[in-house]
């Protein structure tokens, strides 16, 4: 580095001057001026020298010197005072500094105007600044007519403050958002999930919003429901449920000491095998003989019986019809309880009218007689009914027979027949049903109580696991009792629903956080 | 060399920490911390006006601020870890929307002509070193003035006695005098344009007489001295070109990100 006191060693005369904003005209012709062009980029050149008039004593007019450093010129100064070499003036030029500045000008300026524009007008904005697709559902006619109603201008503003404003609008609505800008120490202390403003716009519609736990934390629903990701609101994460169930502290709180993380990792068993549950159906059904059985008889058409022929999918395919008597059994169990008369059957579904069919069987065989042998109606109801004596005894009996017997072996105790139209015997109610004594005479039948779903908070659809074969989850060859629950364990769930199955495991697949109020309230 | 080194080995490992302490920051409080965007978002743009300042600093020299070395290191390694930052706020989706795409393309053209920089920074200085010669940009054009003034002189001046000069000047060095020449052969380090040239005087230089070849031994000389301002000129243009990248594109960020922010705020957190 040079001394304070050192001169300068650069050629002042041909100095660059590389750091100003301007060059002299002349300089690429390497004859650039000493004084060079000023900060606006006019050019400062004069002449040579600026003349000085000396007076010597006694003299009145005086004499102009020439000053120049270079020497006095041979010419000297002009008559007037003036230099009589004017440096020819220059055009300045910019530097790569000016060029680049003004560039950087232009481009903040062009990105300004270009946001301005963009921002200014209605549909070229919510095009411009809208980060992704809204839902389907938030994007409807009806969402719109629903804004309307509330008081806002359109679906952005039924959400945003500034959905229906420009510029001006944008920024007020950033100035007054709550934390502010610069409130980041609010941003930090603010509890996980805390509710935001978005939250009152939500429950403008969604009012009311069920917990599954009354215990579950209020948390802002946009932590699990993300908006402008797609026309379809994308299901919750995994983290999100883990923001309580993979919480120990919370799910102590709870009661629930299980803590999931994964649904293939730490989801505990299912209930209904935890607590051992029995299915409390009184009606006496047989699996393992329906699907297994050697004697099994063959369905109308020769198929064999298998779980299609009762368990059939309703109109959306996620979940089994109930299986009727009407539809599913009928077709084998006839309610023939007169041996030689198959086209007179027992109604089903009530006791009452059981006993009351029973007790006029005259009127039944007559009605029968007037649509088969309208000729003799007297000679064929008499013959019936004799032969029924002859079978059962008294009325009372084949009463009780019908109701109470459930024996399969011995004449005795069969009121139906093996053999003529029916596939399977009817030996009584009872064969099936838990049939009670009531008064003399009557009998109770407890009715059949057919569980829809097992797994309560969860759901199931059996239309995505055709690929599959039933037995594959449901265990009904080995099941003989009605008491079982043939629904499979999480472990055989796991086998494709895990990363190793290579099928979505997400909490979101089988479990809904809002549950309709009679499933939270349980 | 040894400073670049020991710079090397001081930067780069602050700079790997730096982003395995994001990284488990990121992990860690990703999904659970309240406000992680607008948290990650507000690091970022403070990473990103540390930087701009560096721009704004070297037009206020007189800040007492420390060494220009010491900003230059750190404008490089914080360039490099707001790329780190820009990915985790980002939570390393891509953008969605045309706003959000412009502002991370905006983001990704600035730091790309940062990298970029930083190459030729490292690069053509050592070129222009091996080439020889010290030039001030500023200066080419007049010396590349004065370079054609003693070929003409030579060729087509008063003292000139060759026809022969005289025409092959007129008809393929006055072009070559007049203007830069071969900007990318000299970025692409080759010599083939002036080769090819000097090819043909020696060719002329076969067949004349002793004063022209004297003649064109000279114009050969000035050939090869027009041809090493050439170079000067495009390597040191080069060495400010990318900067016309670089600092328009991050103001143009700046204001995209001033929109940014309060879109941000102005819908997420002003809701209705």
């Amino acid at each position: 580095m040079n001394s304070p006191n050192s001169a300068p060693q650069f050629d002042a005369h041909n100095y660059a001057r590389p750091n100003q904003k301007w060059t002299c005209g002349h300089a690429c012709e390497g004859r650039a001026c000493r004084s060079g062009p000023d900060a606006w980029g006019r050019c400062q050149a004069t002449s040579e020298c600026r003349p000085v008039l000396e007076t010597k004593p006694g003299e009145t007019k005086g004499r102009w010197r020439c000053t120049r450093t270079e020497g006095a010129c041979d010419e000297g100064p002009l008559p007037d005072g003036t230099c009589c070499r004017p440096i020819p003036k220059c055009a300045p030029v910019p530097t790569l500094r000016v060029w680049r500045g003004r560039i950087t000008v232009g481009v903040v300026c062009l990105s300004s105007a270009l946001l301005l524009l963009l921002t200014g007008h209605p549909v070229w904005r919510n095009r411009f600044i809208n980060p992704g697709p809204v839902s389907r559902v938030h994007s409807s006619t009806a969402f719109t007519s629903r804004a309307l109603t509330n008081g806002a201008a359109g679906n952005c503003a039924a959400c945003h403050i500034a959905g229906d404003r420009g510029p001006d609008g944008i920024l007020q609505a950033a100035l007054q958002a709550r934390p502010g800008m610069l409130e980041l120490g609010e941003l930090i202390r603010q509890p996980a999930g805390h509710p935001t403003g978005m939250d009152t716009a939500c429950l403008r519609c969604h009012g009311g919003r069920n917990f599954h736990q009354p215990t579950a934390p209020l948390v802002s629903c946009s932590v699990c429901h993300a908006e402008h990701q797609g026309r379809v609101m994308a299901a919750a994460q995994d983290q999100n449920c883990g923001f309580c169930h993979a919480n120990s502290a919370t799910m102590t709180v709870a009661r629930r000491p299980a803590v999931i993380h994964h649904f293939a990792t730490d989801h505990p068993e299912f209930r209904f095998r935890t607590d051992q549950l029995a299915d409390p159906d009184t009606l006496r059904f047989n699996h393992a003989l329906h699907l297994t059985g050697a004697t099994m008889p063959r369905l109308p058409g020769g198929s064999k019986l298998d779980c299609a022929s009762c368990h059939q999918p309703d109109a959306t395919g996620a979940y089994m019809r109930p299986v009727k008597f009407a539809d599913h059994c009928r077709v084998c169990h006839s309610l023939q309880f007169d041996p030689d008369t198959s086209q007179l059957q027992l109604p089903h579904g009530s006791a009452g009218f059981v006993s009351a069919f029973l007790r006029s069987l005259s009127k039944q065989y007559a009605d029968l007689a007037a649509r088969e042998h309208p000729a003799d109606v007297t000679t064929f109801v008499q013959q019936k009914l004799a032969g029924l004596r002859a079978t059962v005894g008294s009325g009372e009996e084949l009463e009780r027979r019908v109701f109470f017997s459930s024996s399969v072996a011995g004449p005795e105790a069969r009121i139906g027949s093996l053999s003529g139209a029916t596939r399977a015997i009817f030996p009584g109610c009872a064969y099936c049903h838990e049939v009670k004594a009531a008064a003399p005479g009557n009998a109770i039948i407890t009715p059949p109580v057919q569980t829809e779903r097992w797994l309560g908070r969860a759901r199931f659809n059996h239309a995505k696991h055709t690929g599959v074969e039933c037995a594959q989850c449901h265990d009904a060859r080995h099941s003989q009792a009605t008491a079982d629950i043939l629904l499979p364990g999480r472990a055989a769930c796991v086998v494709c629903h895990s990363p190793a199955g290579g099928v979505r495991d997400a909490c979101s697949e089988c479990h809904t956080y809002h549950q309709p109020p009679q499933i939270a309230a349980r | 060399m040894k400073r670049h080194r020991r710079q090397l080995f001081t930067g780069l490992p602050l700079l790997l920490v730096a982003t395995v302490v994001t990284g488990y920051l990121h992990r860690r409080h990703a999904g659970a911390l309240p406000g992680y965007a607008f948290l990650t978002g507000w690091v970022l743009l403070a990473a990103m006006l540390v930087l701009t300042f560096y721009n704004v600093w070297k037009k206020l020299p007189f800040l007492p601020f420390g060494r220009s070395e010491f900003w230059l290191q750190l404008h490089l390694y914080l360039g490099y870890f707001t790329v780190v930052l820009f990915l985790v706020h980002l939570n390393f989706r891509p953008p969605r929307g045309v706003f959000e795409i412009v502002l991370a393309a905006l983001f990704t053209f600035v730091s790309a002509s940062g990298v970029v920089g930083i190459l030729l920074s490292r690069v053509l200085p050592r070129r222009l070193a091996t080439r020889g010669g010290e030039v001030i940009y500023e200066k080419i054009p007049a010396l590349r003035v004065a370079c054609r003034t003693q070929a003409e002189a030579l060729a087509v001046g008063p003292d000139s006695q060759s026809v022969v000069i005289g025409e092959f000047y007129l008809h393929r060095l006055a072009d070559f005098f007049a203007r830069p020449r071969n900007f990318w052969w000299h970025l692409a380090e080759s010599r083939r344009p002036v080769a090819a040239l000097l090819r043909e005087l020696e060719d002329v230089q076969r067949t004349g007489s002793e004063a022209e070849r004297v003649a064109l031994a000279k114009l050969a000389e000035l050939v090869r001295q027009k041809d090493g301002l050439d170079y000067h000129r495009s390597v040191q243009l080069s060495l400010k070109l990318w900067l016309f990248v670089h600092i328009p594109l991050t103001y143009g960020l700046l204001v995209f990100t001033a929109l940014h922010l309060a879109l941000v705020y102005g819908f997420s957190g002003g809701a209705r």
